[in-house]
């Protein structure tokens, strides 16, 4: 039966990812072609968070690294006039070292201050950003970020979309490396259980260290492309709300699942755009804010695990009425 | 004004801004040591003191010190409901799922309080506005002094009720020991309920003298001194009272200088470079003896 559910969850992926593919020869529609590019982005930026999730690290700021990657990116593209093409990884890569940094800080303490570390560090590189780096980065005000492909090209717009849909396929790909791999083990191995796995030969920190450098430099990947998809950059990508959003996407649908992230992103968007059309402002996120607390405790798992507990409970009702004793497992 | 006037002025800022966070730091750690669980979304309990002090003081005009009463007995209730429907079913299940929990309810309370009352910044007037007591060379206004005074109180109130009261000494007994508590007869689901009530009450009151001394209030303006209280129990060491008065203080002052001196963004990245350092220097906080 696992089996079957395995299988469920990898042809949704893949009917979900072949509709956004197709999508351009669907609709012409350019508003929700940009709301497929946008939750593309926020597929990755939430895998990101999902994989220092993985190796046991909750995250309260990762919105510093979601702008760390796109101010790096942008300034980098302006001052060396690289193409944004290539200064997304470049920006990424400060992001990581930078997110290596902050993990250096607290890799040996309790998991929990990780999260209150990294929620000051977004305020804080927020105020750096708007102080000492001001002549630089615009200050408050932001700057124009050159976009991903120059307007003046024709289709630019179907450009970019396949460009941003391949980055994420792509990133996908090497969350699912990551995860199947050694490191992936490690990294589970540590979040089940630190002693046993120092037992085993796996340094913490240095895994820890790892997985955060790899989480920061896919929300790095982030930031950068949709700041070069929006064309502008202000210091509210550093805002509470990016660093909320990518949790709640992955707790909704599984945490540290690789599916869960695409699901929950994708379920999420249709949810609040949908509620955008009922007219509610802040209900939507009073809505969102049931919905993360029911998940997360009557549905642990996410909506990865939906089929399953279905199937379970489909099986319990069965043998309730023919009168035998429910068994759990 | 001379330098040493500044400086005694910002000192007394920062009295008046570490009373609050004492008053959350305190609520946090009584909550955290009861229950051992970390509620990011303790913030938007004195965000909720704060906005039932400011709509009772404009409908009625009754004296807002009065009012900081009413605001905790509700508060009191809010938290027993929150702990009860949200916290209680998960309670073990793990510190990550406690704070992912605390920000399902951040996003609830912040934006259910924008419906009620908008999202725009509000501010009152206290009815002593205006009053000030000369201290040395600088005028200190009397709804500090009063802040100072009620935040002492209470703090008072909270040792006795902890030292001398049955419940009290069942809320330290479960404290120090869970298991221990449960098998000489304490009820401890009660104890956790009404910890998390006093705690939510600590941020009323804590939220009501926001208020009260004329400071700007909208819905979002818990979250950053909810986890500027958990530095403060981090920089005074867990479960540790005292150290969380010391930090408090400390934060106050720092930021109040950082505001002054650095301007006025760094007032909150400020509290969080220190909390940085304090944990690379030393994990266990200023005064704490042992980690969790």
């Amino acid at each position: 039966m696992n089996f079957g559910r395995n299988e469920l969850i990898k042809y949704g992926l893949v009917a979900t990812l072949g509709i956004a593919a197709a999508f351009p020869f669907i609709s012409d529609s350019m508003f929700l072609l940009n709301l497929i590019v946008l939750m593309l982005i926020s597929i990755i930026f939430a895998s990101a968070w999902n994989l220092l999730a993985f190796s046991g690290q909750g995250s309260l700021g990762h919105a510093a690294f979601l702008g760390i990657g796109a101010y790096a990116s942008t300034l980098i593209a302006i001052q060396s006039g690289i193409s944004p093409f290539i200064t997304i990884f470049l920006g990424a890569t400060v992001a990581a070292f930078i997110g290596v940094l902050i993990g250096l800080t607290c890799v040996r303490l309790k998991e929990w201050f990780l999260a209150m570390v990294t929620f000051g560090f977004a305020i804080i590189v927020q105020a750096l950003t708007v102080s000492v780096l001001a002549p630089m980065t615009g200050g408050w005000d932001g700057i124009a970020s050159p976009r991903l492909v120059s307007p003046s090209i024709p289709g630019y717009q179907l450009i970019e979309y396949y460009a941003i849909f391949v980055i994420t396929i792509a990133s996908l790909i090497a969350i699912w490396y990551i995860m199947k791999s050694r490191l992936g083990l490690a990294f589970l191995a540590i979040r089940e259980n630190e002693l046993e796995a120092r037992a085993a030969g796996v340094d913490p920190v240095r895994y820890r260290l790892i997985a955060f450098a790899m989480s920061a430099y896919l929300a790095g990947i982030a930031g950068a492309l949709q700041i070069h998809h929006i064309g502008y950059i202000t210091p509210e990508l550093y805002g509470v709300d990016n660093s909320f959003w990518p949790i709640t996407f992955v707790i909704l649908g599984g945490l540290g699942t690789l599916a869960g992230p695409v699901i929950g992103t994708v379920v999420l968007t249709i949810i609040w755009e949908g509620l955008k059309a009922t007219g509610l402002t802040f209900g939507r996120y009073v809505i969102v804010g049931f919905i993360l607390i029911l998940t997360i405790i009557f549905l642990p798992k996410g909506l990865v695990n939906l089929p399953e507990r279905l199937q379970v409970w489909w099986k319990g009702r069965g043998r309730k009425e023919n009168g035998e004793e429910l068994q759990t497992g | 004004m001379d330098n040493i006037g500044i400086f005694l002025q910002i000192m007394f800022w920062g009295l008046y801004a570490g009373c609050i966070y004492i008053l959350l730091a305190t609520g946090l750690n009584l909550i955290f040591g009861v229950m051992k669980i970390v509620n990011f979304a303790h913030g938007e309990f004195l965000m909720i003191g704060a906005y039932i002090t400011a709509t009772v003081f404009l409908l009625t005009g009754i004296n807002p010190y009065v009012i900081l009463l009413l605001s905790m007995l509700v508060l009191i209730g809010i938290g027993a409901v929150v702990e009860r429907l949200c916290f209680r079913p998960i309670l073990g299940t793990g510190k990550l799922n406690e704070i992912f929990l605390s920000i399902g309810l951040i996003y609830i309370f912040q934006n259910g309080a924008a419906m009620i009352w908008g999202d725009a910044w509000q501010s009152v007037k206290s009815p002593y506005d205006g009053i000030t007591i000369p201290v040395g060379s600088l005028n200190v206004p009397i709804d500090y002094i009063i802040i100072i005074g009620f935040t002492a109180a209470i703090l008072i109130a909270l040792f006795l009720f902890l030292k001398k009261t049955r419940i009290g000494m069942e809320m330290r007994a479960t404290s120090q020991n869970r298991k221990g508590a449960k098998l000489v007869g304490i009820n401890v689901e009660r104890i956790d309920v009404i910890s998390f009530g006093i705690g939510c009450a600590l941020a009323a009151a804590a939220g009501t003298l926001w208020v009260v001394s004329g400071q700007v209030f909208n819905p979002y303006m818990g979250s950053i001194p909810a986890v500027k209280a958990f530095a403060i129990i981090i920089l005074g060491g867990l479960g540790s009272i005292p150290g969380a008065i010391i930090g408090g203080l400390l934060l106050g002052i720092a930021e109040n200088s950082a505001a002054f001196y650095l301007g006025g963004v760094w007032k909150d990245a400020v509290s969080f470079i220190i909390l940085i350092i304090v944990l690379v220097v030393r994990p266990t906080g200023l005064f704490g003896e042992k980690g969790e």
